[in-house]
């Protein structure tokens, strides 16, 4: 990972930007009932083997600001919005996906999972200037 | 180089069931750099949803990626949208085959 940096910084002039986005798994993603402004009814979390990948990514980001390699313009995070048709096109989603764990953990109770859901995930994001 | 301090931070970006990531133009504004008339590498560009993206604001766009089938795919679409300005080519991340100093901006994008 700190190869694909100093790469990234190798072909980058004076001043260039280097942009690092990502998922991040430091919070989990939230369900909605309904659409984007619903209620949130759940959460879902990452799989562990994934969040150890991240936290190396994110150790691999240190190392290159450490070393003054880069230095910080900006961070930030936005939220990526995927809609679902029910609970059975999500679980069918998570039962495929390698970041995701398995399983929303609800917190309302069965009865109220039915129709339309939002899952949104959240994109974690640096922008480094070459130094 | 511009980039904005403010642009987008926490926004809530649409998305859809085939669009599993933000659609590429929502993805680059809301990190708030301005491609316009840069030269920019998208490292780990897969089949270029981020790069096709950047390729309508930038000078030019070089797309890489260990990939091959999704190199085709990304310039099959290139071809589609009669885009001239971006390039497909076969890469890894660790050891570019590339110019020191040759583009303004890098793209790491779910690629680290």
């Amino acid at each position: 990972m700190v190869d694909a940096l100093e790469e990234a910084r190798r072909i980058l002039v004076d001043g260039g930007v280097l942009v690092d986005a990502r998922p991040d798994s430091r919070v989990a993603a939230r369900v909605r009932s309904g659409g984007a402004r619903g209620t949130i009814i759940g959460t879902i979390g990452t799989q562990r083997e994934t969040k150890t990948d991240d936290q190396l990514s994110d150790r691999a980001v240190r190392d290159v600001l450490r070393r003054g390699l880069f230095r910080s313009r900006r961070r930030g995070r936005i939220w990526h919005a995927i809609p679902f048709e029910d609970r059975s096109e999500l679980q069918d989603y998570l039962g495929d996906h390698l970041r995701f764990s398995r399983r929303v953990s609800w917190r309302v109770p069965a009865a109220k999972r039915d129709g339309r859901l939002v899952v949104e995930r959240a994109v974690r994001f640096e922008i480094l200037e070459r130094r | 180089m511009q980039v904005s301090a403010t642009a987008s931070v926490g926004q809530l970006v649409p998305g859809g069931l085939g669009y599993l990531r933000p659609p590429a133009e929502i993805e680059l504004a809301a990190y708030g750099v301005d491609l316009r008339g840069l030269r920019v590498a998208d490292i780990g560009a897969g089949e270029g949803r981020l790069a096709l993206g950047a390729a309508r604001r930038a000078d030019r766009v070089l797309a890489i990626d260990p990939d091959r089938s999704a190199l085709a795919r990304g310039r099959a679409e290139a071809k589609r949208l009669g885009m001239r300005n971006i390039t497909f080519r076969e890469g890894a991340a660790q050891s570019l085959e590339l110019a020191d100093g040759s583009f303004e901006v890098a793209i790491l994008s779910w690629t680290l």
